[in-house]
C-alpha cells in the first residue's frame, strides 16, 4: 500500500455529501485493493513510480488562470471551467438551450440528483484503482442531462485545468434521454507537477446522438488519470475522438458498453508523445446484446524516450450476434529509444460476428523519405509531413471543424518539437 | 557543362553495377540512355539523385561546377536536379498538393526567391495539371495513392514542370504506358525544352524516342557507355535489339 493510496482512504473518510452512501460503497472496494505492480495485468507496462515522489497536494491554490489560453477560435461552445477542482463559471448566469440542464456535482438539482442515480459508478461498475479513488474524492463536477428529444446545437466544453503541485478530482456525468443529441467536449490541463483523476460516464438513451471529444493536454511533469464511459442504449450512435499527450504518467480507460442493440460508435484516438512522456490507454468495447457496430482507430507518434501502451480489448458476448467490431492500431516510432507497446484483446463468444483487430508499429518509410527529398524538401520538413500526414487522417474526420483547425497546428507545432531519428 | 561524369563507379550491397561512366551533358541537350535490363540504367539515376545505399565508390560527377556527390537529396534537387523515378512512391496522408508547394518553395527558397502564396501556387498546379492532362481532384489525392501506373508517371511530369529543374532524368518514364499516356508524357518533357535544360532520358525501348528526339544516344552495358551516337543509334537498338552487346550485359541484378 502507497502511502499516497493511505492519505486517499484517510481522507475519503472525510468527504459528507449527497453521494455519500454510493462513496462509500466505492471506499469499501478500495480498502481492499492493492496497489498495482508490475504483475498486475492492467498496469503491467505503466510503472506507478511516480506516486512515490508524488509532489502534487490536494487544496486548491488561488492560481490565476488565463482563459484565453482555453480559447478556441471559431468554437461558439458552453464551457464549465474548473481549476483545481473548483468550478470558475457560475452556471445560473449561463443562457442554456431548452432541454439542456447543468448542475454543479456540489450543488445538484432535484433532477441532477436522478441522473447521478443512474449514471454515477452505474456505466463501468469494474473500476480500477483510480476510479476508485475519483468515486471517493470527486466532489467537483457537472451533471449533464439533456432531455429527450432535445437537440443541442451548442457544444458543452467541461475545462479540467489544474496547476503545479495540487492534485485533484474530477468528475462529469451526463445523461442523454431519448433522440437527445449533443456535442461534450472534455478538455483537461495539467501544469508543472499536477496531479488530477478525472473520469466521465455517459449514458446514451434510445437514438440519442453523441460527438464526443476529449482533449488531455498535460505536462511533461503531470500526473493524469482518467477514463471516459459510454453506455450505448438502442440505436444510439457516439463518435468520439480523444487526443492525448503524454506525460510523466498519463492513463486514460475509454470504455464503450453497447447496452441496446443497433448501437453504432466510433472512437478515433490520436496520441503524440515526446521526450519522456508515458501515455497509456485501455480501450474496452462491450458487446453484450446483437447488432452492434463499433469501429476504433488509435494512431500513435512517439518520438524520444517516450513510451505508449495500448491495449484494446474487444469483448463479445455470446448474445451478441451480429456484432460488427474493429479495431486499428498504429504506431510510429519515431526514435530507436521509443517503446511501444500494443496488445489486442479478443474475446468473442458469438459465433455470427465480423471483427477484426490490427495492430502495427512502423518506422519511417524510407522511401517516402527519400521521394520527398529527391524534390528538395528538406529533411526535417519531410519528416513533419509524412509522419504528421498519418494522424492528419483522424484530425480531418473530426466533425467539429473549428476543433479541426485549433488541433491540426497545435499538434503539428508539437510535433515540430520532437526529435527524430 | 551541365553534367560531367568521369569514370564512375557504384556498387549496391557489395556488387559493382557501374564500372567507369563517362558521361559530358551541356545545358539544352538531350541525352538518351538505352540498355537491356540490369546494365546499371537505374541506378545510374538513383546515384546521380543521391539515394541511400547508392554512393559512389570512384570517380567524380560535377553538376554546374559543384561535387555533386558533396550534396545531400534535397540540396541536389534544390541545385536543379530532378528523378522521375520510375515506380514513383505513394504516401497516404500527405495530399499532392500540400507535397508540390512544399517542394516548389523549398528550391525557390535555395534560388532566393519568395515562396508562392498557396493561390499563386494553385493557379500554377492548375496549369500543370492540365499540361499533363489529370483532373483537378488529383492535387487533393494522397500523393500517388491509387493512382493507375499512368496516372504516377503524369504525376511525375507536373512535379517536373512546377519544379523547374535545370537536369531531368527520366527513369523508364515510358514503362506501363499505352500510346496515349505515352504522349502526353512526351509532350510534357518537350514543353520543357527551352534550350537550356538538359534531359537524361533513360528506356529500354526506343519507343519513348520518338516522341522525344534525343540529341545523343548512349547504350549502357554492363555499367559502362559502350556506344555513342546520335538519334539514328536508337533506331539501330530497335531493329537489332542488344543481343549484339554479347551474353554479359543480359546478366540480371538490381
Amino acid at each position: 500500500m502507497s502511502q499516497w493510496l493511505a492519505d486517499v482512504i484517510d481522507r475519503a473518510g472525510s468527504v459528507q455529501d449527497w453521494l455519500s452512501p454510493v462513496r462509500g460503497e466505492a471506499l469499501a472496494t478500495l480498502q481492499n485493493q492493492q496497489w498495482p505492480g508490475r504483475r498486475t495485468e492492467a498496469w503491467r507496462y505503466t510503472s506507478l513510480h511516480p506516486f512515490d515522489a508524488l509532489l502534487a497536494q490536494p487544496g486548491s491554490t488561488s492560481a490565476q488562470v488565463d482563459s484565453r489560453e482555453f480559447a478556441i477560435e471559431g468554437l461558439d461552445s458552453l464551457d464549465l471551467v474548473f481549476v483545481n477542482g473548483e468550478l470558475q463559471t457560475d452556471i445560473s448566469s449561463l443562457s442554456l438551450p431548452t432541454g439542456l440542464s447543468i448542475s454543479a456535482l456540489d450543488e445538484p438539482t432535484d433532477n441532477a440528483r436522478s441522473v447521478a442515480g443512474q449514471v454515477f459508478t452505474q456505466v463501468k461498475p469494474e473500476r480500477h484503482l483510480f476510479g476508485l479513488v475519483n468515486d471517493v474524492l470527486a466532489t467537483s463536477g457537472v451533471i449533464i442531462d439533456i432531455a429527450d428529444g432535445a437537440s443541442i446545437e451548442t457544444p458543452v466544453r467541461v475545462i479540467n485545468l489544474v496547476t503545479d503541485k495540487v492534485e485533484s478530482h474530477n468528475r462529469v456525468l451526463v445523461r442523454l434521454g431519448k433522440q437527445a443529441t449533443a456535442t461534450v467536449i472534455e478538455h483537461g490541463s495539467g501544469d508543472g507537477a499536477s496531479m488530477n483523476t478525472a473520469f466521465a460516464e455517459y449514458q446514451l438513451g434510445y437514438e440519442a446522438r453523441l460527438e464526443h471529444y476529449r482533449f488531455a493536454l498535460h505536462s511533461a511533469d503531470a500526473i493524469h488519470i482518467g477514463g471516459s464511459h459510454f453506455q450505448m442504449g438502442e440505436k444510439s450512435r457516439l463518435n468520439s475522438t480523444l487526443v492525448g499527450y503524454g506525460s510523466q504518467l498519463s492513463r486514460l480507460d475509454v470504455d464503450i458498453h453497447h447496452a441496446g442493440e443497433h448501437a453504432f460508435a466510433k472512437f478515433n484516438n490520436i496520441y503524440l508523445l515526446a521526450e519522456n512522456e508515458h501515455f497509456d490507454l485501455h480501450s474496452t468495447i462491450e458487446h453484450a446484446v446483437p447488432n452492434g457496430t463499433t469501429e476504433e482507430n488509435a494512431r500513435g507518434i512517439v518520438g524520444d524516450n517516450a513510451k505508449a501502451v495500448f491495449n484494446g480489448r474487444i469483448h463479445i458476448h455470446p448474445d451478441a450476434q451480429k456484432t460488427l467490431a474493429e479495431l486499428n492500431n498504429r504506431n510510429l516510432l519515431l526514435s530507436r529509444r521509443g517503446q511501444i507497446n500494443t496488445k489486442p484483446e479478443l474475446e468473442i463468444y458469438a459465433d455470427d460476428v465480423q471483427c477484426a483487430h490490427g495492430a502495427t508499429v512502423a518506422e519511417i518509410d524510407d522511401e517516402a523519405l527519400y521521394y520527398m527529398l529527391s524534390r528538395g524538401i528538406s529533411r526535417s520538413q519531410a519528416l513533419v509531413m509524412l509522419n504528421f500526414g498519418f494522424v492528419q487522417e483522424l484530425i480531418e474526420q473530426m466533425p467539429n471543424k473549428a476543433l479541426r483547425d485549433w488541433l491540426q497546428p497545435k499538434l503539428k507545432t508539437r510535433f515540430e518539437g520532437m526529435e527524430v531519428k | 557543362m551541365m553534367l560531367s561524369i568521369k569514370d564512375l563507379h557504384a556498387s549496391i550491397d557489395g556488387k559493382e553495377i557501374l564500372k567507369g561512366l563517362n558521361l559530358d551533358i551541356k545545358p539544352g541537350e538531350v541525352h538518351a540512355i538505352m540498355g537491356p535490363n540490369g546494365a546499371g540504367k537505374s541506378t545510374l539515376g538513383y546515384v546521380l539523385s543521391g539515394r541511400d545505399g547508392y554512393e559512389a565508390d570512384s570517380g567524380t560527377a560535377q553538376f554546374n561546377g559543384a561535387d555533386l556527390f558533396d550534396l545531400e537529396v534535397e540540396e541536389r534537387a534544390q541545385a536543379g536536379l530532378f528523378l522521375a523515378f520510375q515506380y514513383p512512391v505513394e504516401i497516404p496522408g500527405v495530399s499532392n498538393m500540400e507535397f508540390m508547394k512544399e517542394s516548389v518553395n523549398a528550391i525557390r527558397e535555395k534560388r532566393g526567391d519568395d515562396p508562392l502564396s498557396a493561390s499563386e501556387f494553385l493557379k500554377k498546379a492548375k496549369e500543370a495539371c492540365k499540361q499533363v492532362d489529370l483532373p483537378l481532384a488529383f492535387l487533393k489525392r494522397g500523393v500517388n495513392e491509387g493512382f493507375s501506373g499512368g496516372e504516377k508517371k503524369r504525376n511525375e511530369i507536373m512535379q517536373m514542370i512546377l519544379l523547374e529543374p535545370n537536369l531531368c532524368i527520366l527513369d523508364e518514364s515510358d514503362s506501363g504506358l499505352d500510346v496515349d499516356a505515352l504522349q502526353v508524357v512526351a509532350n510534357g518533357v518537350n514543353s520543357q525544352r527551352d534550350g537550356k535544360r538538359s534531359f537524361i532520358v533513360v528506356t529500354h525501348y526506343q519507343r519513348l524516342l520518338d516522341y522525344i528526339e534525343p540529341d545523343y544516344v548512349h547504350i549502357l552495358a554492363d555499367g559502362k557507355i559502350v556506344k555513342s551516337g546520335d538519334a539514328s543509334l536508337a533506331k539501330e537498338v530497335e531493329k537489332t535489339g542488344y543481343a549484339w552487346l554479347g551474353a554479359k550485359a543480359e546478366e540480371a541484378d538490381a
